[in-house]
C-alpha cells in the first residue's frame, strides 16, 4: 500500500494521527454529552487515509483505551503502509539506525543504543525497515549491504518480533521468496 | 460474619425462578417512567458517604459465596444490556482488595454489594455511583448521588487548556466543579505559578470536588470556593488566564425523556440549562469579560450544534469588542461541543 494520500501519514503527533481517524463507537450515541452515561471505554480507531483499523478494550478507562488504540494504530500503519524509496539517493534515516545492532557500519556513535522490539520507538525503525526491504524486492542480502550489515544480522534483526517477521514474509512472498525462518 | 454472609444471600432470588425474575426486570428496564427510589426491603448500603472502592477492605467473605454472588448477579444481567456484565466484573474489582483471594477481603459487606447490584441492574442506578467512582483521562475521580458524573466528550476541555501558551503558570478557574475532575486534571498541568479556582453552588459538589483534590495532592494548587458561577471570586476579577466551565445545558423540556441513568438519579441542578438550555451558559457569557485577564482564554462545553453556533455568533456580535477568535469546537462524534474564544 502506497500513494501521495498515505505519505501525510509519517511523523504525525499524536493529535494529529487522531485528526486522521474516526472513533467508531461513537457515531450511533445521538446527543451525548450531558445527556448521556453509557461508557464504552472499548475505543475502535478506523484511519481515514489508509482504511487501517485498530482498537482496545482492555482498560477500564477510555482515555486509556484510546492511547493503546492509538499506539496500535501506529504500528498497524508502520506495518502496512509503504514509503517508495530511490535507492540511488537513499540514507538511512535515523528511527532505522536506531534499531540496527551496534556493529552496522554505517551506524554514526550519536545514534545511541540499539533500540528492541519491545521500546515505542520500534515502531518507525521497522516501518522505515520494510520500506527498505520493499525497495530491495524483498532482498536481504541487498538491504544488509545498504544497512553495512551481514546478511545474518539483518535476518536476525527482521526475526526478532513477530509482526515485523510476518509483514517482512508477506513482502518476500509477493515477490516470488521464501519466508525468513 | 459468615452468618450475615448467608442470610443476606437470600437477597436475591434463587436461580430457579430466573426466567420468571428476568421478564419481570426486562419490562421494568424498557420503558423510561420516573420511579421512585427501590420500594423493596434492600437496605441503603449508602448511609457511608465515603465511595465504596474507598472504604477498607474489612469484611472477609469464602471465595465460594463470592463465587455464588457472582453467579446470581449474572443471572440478572438482561440480554438487551451485555455491557452490565463488564460492570459486575468492574464492581467486584473495586469491592474486592482481591476478587480471587479466599477469604476475599470486601469493601462492604456481600449483603451491600447483593443491594448495589439489584439497585443498579433494576433501578438503572449509575455504575459510578455504586462504586463512587468515574474513570475519567488518566484519573480515577470519587463521585457520589448529588454530583454529575464526568463525561467522556469533556476529557477534550483539558487537553485545549493545555494547548494555550503559557497556561501553566496562569490562574484558572473552573465553574460548576461539580466533582472536580477538570480542576484536578488541569491542576497536575501547571507549574509552581499556576492555580485553579473551582467553584460550585452545591455543597454535596464541594465536599466531593475537596475530597478529589485531597486525593491527588492538589490542595496547594486547587481552591475551592462555595457559592455561584463568578460570585465568589469577586476578589479575583481580571486576574484569571482561563475560565472552563462545563455548566448544565439540557433544555428543561428534554429532562424527562433522557436515559434513566440520568434522568432518574443524577442532580437536575448539574443538567437544567432551562428553556433553551442556555441559561448558564449566556450567564457565563456576560461575566466572562470582566473575569479575564486580557489575552485570557476560555472554553466552554454545550449542548452540541445548535447552542454552539448561537454562542459564537452571540459572543462575536454582541461581545465582538471584547472577545476574538471565537469558534466552536467538534467532539469526537463530530459534534460542535465546545465553544473557545480569547479575550482581547
Amino acid at each position: 500500500m502506497a500513494g501521495a494520500a498515505v505519505m501525510t501519514t509519517w511523523g504525525l503527533s499524536d493529535d494529529e494521527l487522531m485528526g486522521q481517524c474516526e472513533m467508531g463507537t461513537f457515531k450511533a450515541s445521538g446527543p451525548g454529552g450531558q445527556h448521556r452515561n453509557k461508557r464504552e471505554s472499548a475505543v475502535r480507531l478506523r484511519h481515514r487515509p489508509t482504511g487501517i483499523i485498530a482498537q482496545a478494550v482492555e482498560d477500564r478507562s477510555q482515555h486509556k483505551n484510546r492511547a493503546s488504540a492509538l499506539s496500535r494504530l501506529r504500528t498497524l500503519i508502520a506495518l502496512k503502509v509503504r514509503k517508495p524509496i530511490n535507492l540511488e539517493e537513499y540514507t538511512p534515516p535515523v528511527e532505522l539506525l536506531q534499531i540496527l545492532p551496534l556493529k552496522s557500519t554505517i551506524r554514526r556513535k550519536d545514534v545511541g543504543p540499539q533500540i528492541g522490539p519491545n521500546n515505542p520507538k520500534f515502531a518507525p525503525g521497522m516501518q522505515a525497515l520494510l520500506d527498505l526491504l520493499f525497495a530491495v524486492e524483498g532482498s536481504v542480502s541487498e538491504a544488509a549491504k545498504i544497512l553495512g550489515l551481514s546478511t545474518g544480522a539483518v535476518s536476525r534483526l527482521i526475526l526478532s518480533d513477530d509482526s515485523l517477521r510476518t509483514a517482512a514474509n508477506e513482502l518476500r512472498a509477493a515477490k516470488g521468496l521464501k519466508p525468513l525462518k | 460474619m459468615l452468618a450475615s454472609a448467608s442470610a443476606s444471600a437470600s437477597f436475591l432470588p434463587r436461580p430457579k425462578p430466573k426466567p420468571h425474575l428476568l421478564k419481570r426486570l426486562a419490562s421494568a428496564l424498557t420503558p423510561p417512567s420516573p420511579l421512585s427510589p427501590s420500594t423493596g426491603a434492600d437496605p441503603d448500603p449508602d448511609q457511608d458517604p465515603t465511595p465504596l472502592f474507598l472504604r477498607p477492605p474489612a469484611h472477609p467473605v469464602p471465595a465460594p459465596s463470592l463465587a455464588a454472588f457472582r453467579r446470581r448477579a449474572a443471572a440478572l444481567v438482561p440480554p438487551s444490556a451485555p455491557h452490565l456484565h463488564r460492570h459486575l466484573r468492574w464492581l467486584l474489582a473495586d469491592a474486592a482488595h482481591d476478587p480471587d483471594a479466599d477469604p476475599a477481603l470486601l469493601r462492604a459487606p456481600l449483603g451491600d454489594l447483593e443491594a448495589l447490584w439489584l439497585r443498579h441492574v433494576r433501578d438503572r442506578r449509575p455504575f459510578q455511583y455504586v462504586v463512587g467512582n468515574e474513570h475519567w483521562r488518566d484519573l480515577v475521580v470519587a463521585v457520589r448521588e448529588g454530583v454529575l458524573i464526568p463525561r467522556p466528550e469533556t476529557e477534550a476541555v483539558v487537553e485545549m487548556v493545555g494547548r494555550v501558551e503559557g497556561f501553566e503558570a496562569g490562574w484558572w478557574t473552573d465553574l460548576g466543579t461539580g466533582s472536580g475532575a477538570i480542576a484536578v486534571a488541569v491542576a497536575r498541568m501547571l507549574g509552581p505559578e499556576g492555580k485553579v479556582f473551582a467553584t460550585d453552588v452545591s455543597e454535596v459538589a464541594i465536599e466531593v470536588a475537596r475530597l478529589n483534590v485531597q486525593r491527588y495532592g492538589m490542595q496547594d494548587k486547587v481552591q475551592i470556593r462555595h457559592g455561584s458561577w463568578f460570585e465568589p471570586l469577586e476578589d479575583l476579577k481580571g486576574k484569571f488566564m482561563g475560565v472552563i466551565s462545563n455548566p448544565p445545558y439540557i433544555p428543561t423540556d428534554d429532562l424527562p425523556g433522557l436515559q434513566p441513568e440520568v434522568g432518574w438519579h443524577e442532580p437536575k441542578l448539574a443538567l437544567d440549562g432551562g428553556k433553551d438550555g442556555l441559561d448558564h451558559l449566556l450567564h457565563l457569557c456576560e461575566g466572562l469579560s470582566s473575569v479575564l485577564k486580557p489575552g485570557g482564554f476560555f472554553v466552554f462545553e454545550t449542548n452540541g450544534n445548535k447552542q454552539s453556533e448561537f454562542l459564537v455568533d452571540f459572543l462575536s456580535t454582541k461581545w465582538d469588542s471584547s472577545f476574538h477568535d471565537v469558534e466552536a469546537v467538534l467532539d469526537f462524534a463530530d459534534i460542535k461541543r465546545f465553544v473557545t474564544g480569547y479575550r482581547r
